[in-house]
């Protein structure tokens, strides 16, 4: 284990763990008032008229009307409203706001609000949609040669669902105005994002705008976008009402109307000439939602895992991501990889069983090694460490063993036991970082030779407070201690890029070590000095084209191996997860337990997203699953056998080694899992989550 | 307005039953859900004539107040009802719910209603100045409709104390902990001197009420083990036609399914 | 009928005027400032909210006012002066089990009644005792482990 690995006490973990850590809905300021949204209760209508009742004295309603800048949310494109105009789009399109001093009668003023609506059809099925907010397609080698040479196509289709983040501490923040300017803060990953959405809605100067960060209950990607959204609104609540506005949504509301994972449909047609995977078609369509929100760029990276760890020379991919009147998706850990890998790995084990060989036999063969070509034809320029990786997984789990003996079982009871291979670009897709993004990072040493990080990535749970600290302090050879870090707030830190895509520990993190390398020569004991680094591409990236999708799409890959071992009990079709083994390769773990730690949660979530973690809407475009007794999330006695281990592959550009961590472990549960289901049932399956009530039809199909 | 009354007897509980609109609360765990902001809590949690678990000559007593933990912990419960009740939700739940209200929720998946209506218990209800006993098949009137009138109040739940140790559960949720019953199944079945002296069976969480058919298990009673078996197809030929599951969060088909093959291995394990 | 409702709330006689069917939740948060007992659900599925109501695991979302006259209650502030939470403080800080911290609170009062009722767990014990204390990033495993070690170094403490 390297040095920087060894494990120290989390910076954070005393005023968490003693209830100290103040979260939004801790906060409480004079004068401040409670917020509540209506929310439309059509998935796509016209608003003929709102009806409000005479409100009392103190109470407000926020709307359109009251946007002093632009109505539009600041994410990627602009077409999100702050509050709905003439139309609604989906069920729980924000249509205004109820703001006043006690939550009750906000609620009750909320109740007589009537709104007439003129109903349209909503398109809800993603098959449906004839809007395609954005459509990419992408070729390497000669794929219809490939095609048309092949022996034999082989042809699948791949469904996943919704997953909801989750987060123990719903959305929530507050805006107050002072001095001219306006102040939001609270629960999110991306002070910045915020930063850019608010002085827009509001039309002031950016340097009239300041966002801080509260501590953070969890985020996972739920509060990458729609923060801005919330944020937007509340600012225009307090600009109007000239004072501080609170808005915390109940678990229901969050769990119904904020975004989530991108369902997907996933056709793959891969060319076999004699016995070998020459070429593949792929089609993949994300159902987007309403808005465009982050399709784009979730469609991206979708798109660019879609072959998967596999080294296919002809490759054609088009991806479309398509609007429905359904809430829009946008980021959830993984990011479009867990669903274009489940589709790979589940027909690499499809066409296995199809040819007479163990999956993980075909698998190998195609694996890529360093110096390959990436999808887009970019390079692999690192060691590909899956091949050791594979092996430790079958000396943990005895996959290989167990896989046969699992084939064609009787009985009661049935086991069963999958294997995935995956991988997770570390950091922004192409060259985003380097152009849009160009990230900026300071540290201040004080005159008492304490230093500060100053960052506007956003601790969330993932240890990024110790972890940048940890980074600092071994570089300037000073003690943990003396290096401090707060919450960002944009009037103190700079835009040192958001808090995703795992690229704050490899990106930022590489940025904090150069930059206090740098602090170490300037060192002068006694005096305050800051020190400034800016984002620097490393020098070895093929640049990326976005309009070809053509070169490095990301400068290294972490790379994982999961194995999911299950028991089916047949009379009631529920089964048991007997063991799930992650083995991760981050390449060095700036800290061990905060990075098993990691490990650990995204592993469990990739679980749920394959087995119990259903959400569906009814026909009327209203999610049903609105509560945590109906959006079933794993609790501690439904995983109790979870392993996970690390192996130390430093990357050179990133800080001590790491690389992006994040995101990676649960990128490959529900491949491994639903190849587990297959193992145990017999059959092929194609979709995720893969739940009991599937379990059951199958049984009763091979039963007949 | 009185937003809630708090007693430490019985009577005088009764006595409030009987003059005031209250919502009887013993625990909360499920009332509190849905907390009405006008709602009158009749805070049944602390008198002490609802917390017993006794037994007499027949029956074991459970005061409606008793916990789940409190059931879990008493010696006196019986096997199945314990087996039932540890699986209910979570430990915080189970310290303050309380198989009353599990009961007069009206829920055709309270775990508890489906252990006593295999094991034909008896409810007492009483109100100020009356008292009955009711088999548990006629508290339960419909979904979320039971027969206890509005001055009543449930106060014990009375289980036959033979009979229980041959007994086969099982609850099928969406995951090992806080989970609600999709599909939930518990049987008996005594065999005394190589005749079934009873057979009974009930299926919850799949119909508006637990679904509790003593016609079609008296096809068995009376049988020796290989009589049974002769009529078996025919027994459960009846209810398949008989259990209509409706859709809930799963499938009438999945519901149905895992109904039959849990009857089946029911009286599989039992030699039939 | 009484009108106020008097209580125990960490070792201190305190009197609430909050109506009989308010929740304990709300009260302990609005009324008596303790922002360390957590709002996840409200519907008593996550267990952020946990307190120890009569020594015993409650959700304090789904606990009326009324209900609790004369009873005790413990919140993480009042718990958190202990020398049983020392002992789980180093436990969970040596395997870094706080990561966002929201389910925290209520992890630690919950690992209080497991130790509480059984000074020497088995795993299974100590993820049956969890069970209703929902977390989304830990997966749970570090939380185990942390209890675990608490049992360890009890030291007689349970």
């Amino acid at each position: 284990m390297e040095p920087i690995s060894k494990s120290v006490k989390k910076k954070d973990h005393e005023p968490k763990m003693s209830g100290r850590s103040l979260y939004v809905d801790d906060l409480a300021m004079d004068g401040m008032l409670y917020g509540r949204q209506l929310h439309s209760a059509k998935a796509k209508a016209r608003i003929k008229d709102i009806r409000l009742p005479k409100l009392p004295e103190g109470y407000y309603v926020v709307d359109k009307h009251d946007v002093t800048g632009v109505n539009r949310v600041a994410i990627v494109l602009n077409d999100t409203p702050v509050y709905a105009e003439d139309t609604v789009e989906y069920v729980g399109e924000p249509i205004l706001m109820v703001v006043g001093p006690d939550r009750k009668k906000v609620d009750q003023i909320l109740n007589e609000i009537v709104v007439v609506y003129e109903e349209e059809i909503p398109v809800l099925d993603m098959k449906k949609s004839d809007t395609v907010f954005f459509n990419y397609n992408y070729e390497k080698g000669d794929i219809e040669k490939a095609m048309a040479e092949a022996d034999r196509v082989f042809e699948e289709t791949f469904q996943t669902g919704y997953q909801e983040q989750a987060y123990l501490e719903t959305q929530g923040l507050i805006a107050y105005p002072h001095d001219g300017r306006m102040t939001v803060r609270g629960s999110m990953q991306c002070p910045y994002y915020i930063h850019g959405a608010v002085s827009k809605a509001l039309g002031y100067d950016t340097g009239d705008v300041q966002i801080i960060q509260d501590v953070t209950g969890g985020g996972f990607g739920g509060k990458e976008d729609y923060p801005s959204i919330l944020a937007c609104q509340v600012a225009v609540a307090a600009a109007k009402v000239g004072k501080p506005v609170k808005v915390v949504f109940d678990r229901r509301e969050d769990m119904e109307f904020t975004s989530k994972r991108h369902p997907s449909i996933c056709t793959y047609k891969v060319a076999i000439k004699n016995g070998e995977i020459t070429g593949m078609d792929v089609d993949v369509l994300f159902n987007g939602g309403a808005y465009t929100t982050l399709s784009a760029v979730v469609l991206q990276r979708g798109i660019i895992c879609a072959n998967g760890v596999y080294r296919v020379d002809n490759l054609r991919v088009h991806g479309r991501a398509v609007k429905t009147n359904t809430v829009p998706c946008g980021a959830y850990r993984g990011f479009g990889a867990p669903q274009t890998f489940f589709a790979v790995e589940m027909i690499m084990d499809h066409i296995a069983r199809d040819m007479g060989i163990e999956p993980l036999e075909l698998k190998e063969k195609y694996i890529v090694k360093q110096g390959d070509s990436t999808s887009t034809s970019g390079e692999y320029h690192f060691h590909v460490p899956l091949p050791e990786m594979i092996e430790r997984m079958d000396q943990l789990s005895d996959y290989r063993v167990k896989s046969k003996r699992y084939q064609n079982q009787t009985g009661r009871y049935r086991r069963g036991i999958g294997l995935s291979l995956v991988y997770h670009g570390c950091g922004f897709t192409g060259s985003g970082e380097r152009d849009i993004i160009k990230a900026v990072v300071r540290i201040r040493k004080n005159a008492d030779d304490t230093v500060e990080v100053l960052a506007s990535n956003a601790d969330i749970g993932q240890g990024l407070k110790t972890t940048f600290c940890k980074i600092v302090a071994d570089t300037l050879g000073i003690p943990l201690e003396r290096v401090l870090i707060e919450n960002p707030d944009t009037d103190l830190v700079p835009d040192s890029g958001p808090t995703v895509a795992s690229r704050s520990l490899m990106t930022v993190g590489g940025m904090l070590q150069r930059l206090s390398e740098k602090l170490k020569k300037e060192w002068k004991n006694g005096e305050e000095q800051i020190v400034e680094e800016r984002y620097i591409e490393p020098d070895f990236i093929i640049p990326f084209d976005i309009g070809k999708f053509q070169g490095d799409a990301y400068p290294t890959y972490s790379w994982s191996v999961s194995a999911i071992e299950v028991e089916v009990d047949t009379l009631t079709a529920s089964n048991k997860v007997l063991g799930a083994w992650g083995i991760f390769d981050v390449g060095v773990p700036i800290d061990m337990n905060i990075i098993q730690g990691q490990m650990q949660g995204g592993f469990l979530q990739g679980i749920g997203y394959s087995s119990m973690e259903q959400m569906d809407y009814n026909d009327k475009g209203v999610i049903r699953n609105n509560s945590f007794s109906d959006y079933i999330i794993p609790t501690s006695v439904d995983v109790p056998n979870l392993v996970t281990e690390i192996i130390n592959n430093p990357y050179t550009h990133g800080p001590y080694g790491a690389k992006g961590a994040g995101e990676l472990p649960l990128v490959g549960a529900a491949p491994a899992y639903v190849e587990a289901m297959e193992n145990a049932l017999g059959v092929s399956l194609y979709n995720a989550p893969f739940t009991p009530e599937n379990t059951m039809k199958v049984l009763q199909e091979v039963s007949k | 307005m009185v937003n809630g009354y708090q007693v430490n007897s019985l009577k005088e509980a009764l006595d409030i039953r009987s003059r005031e609109a209250v919502v009887p609360y013993a625990g909360g765990t499920d009332l509190m859900i849905k907390s009405k902001e006008d709602a009158a809590y009749l805070f049944l949690n602390k008198v002490p004539e609802l917390k017993n678990i006794v037994e007499d000559a027949e029956y074991i007593r459970i005061g409606a107040s008793c916990t789940f933990t409190e059931i879990i912990n008493s010696a006196l419960t019986p096997a199945i009802l314990k087996e039932a009740v540890i699986q209910i939700a979570a430990p915080a739940i189970r310290n303050f719910g309380t198989i009353g209200g599990n009961l007069c929720n009206g829920s055709p998946k309270a775990d508890s209603a489906l252990i006593l209506f295999v094991a034909d218990a008896k409810l007492r209800l009483m109100s100020a100045d009356a008292e009955r006993v009711l088999p548990i098949t006629e508290f339960y009137l419909g979904r979320n409709k039971t027969a206890l009138h509005t001055d009543e109040l449930l106060v014990e739940i009375l289980i036959p104390k033979t009979g229980l140790d041959n007994y086969y559960y099982q609850k099928v949720g969406a995951r090992n902990a806080l989970a609600i019953s999709r599909v939930s199944f518990a049987a008996l079945l005594n065999v005394v001197d190589g005749k079934i002296e009873n057979c009974s069976t009930a299926f919850g969480a799949v119909s508006d009420v637990v679904i509790r058919r003593k016609d079609i298990d008296a096809m068995l009673i009376g049988r020796t083990i290989a009589q049974a078996k002769a009529v078996k197809a025919d027994y459960l030929a009846k209810y398949d036609a008989e259990i209509v599951p409706i859709r809930g969060r799963v499938s009438t088909e999945y519901r149905k399914s895992t109904c039959m093959n849990l009857l089946k291995d029911f009286l599989e394990s039992n030699g039939i | 009928m009484k009108e106020t409702i008097k209580f125990i709330l960490n070792n201190k006689e305190v009197v609430s005027t909050a109506k009989a069917n308010e929740r304990l939740l709300d009260v302990l948060r609005n009324e008596f400032r303790l922002t360390g007992v957590k709002c996840g659900c409200k519907e008593g599925e996550c267990g952020a909210c946990s307190v120890i109501l009569d020594g015993k695991l409650a959700n304090s979302c789904m606990v009326a006012m009324g209900s609790i006259q004369d009873s005790t209650v413990i919140t993480i502030e009042g718990y958190r002066d202990t020398e049983r939470f020392t002992v789980l403080d180093k436990a969970y800080a040596a395997v870094s089990a706080v990561q966002c911290g929201f389910c925290i609170p209520g992890m630690v009062l919950a690992s209080e009644c497991i130790l509480a009722k059984n000074p020497h767990p088995t795993e299974a014990e100590i993820r049956e005792g969890i069970s209703g204390n929902l977390c989304r990033c830990t997966g749970y495993n570090a939380i185990v482990e942390a209890i675990g070690i608490a049992a360890k170094e009890g030291n007689g403490l349970w």
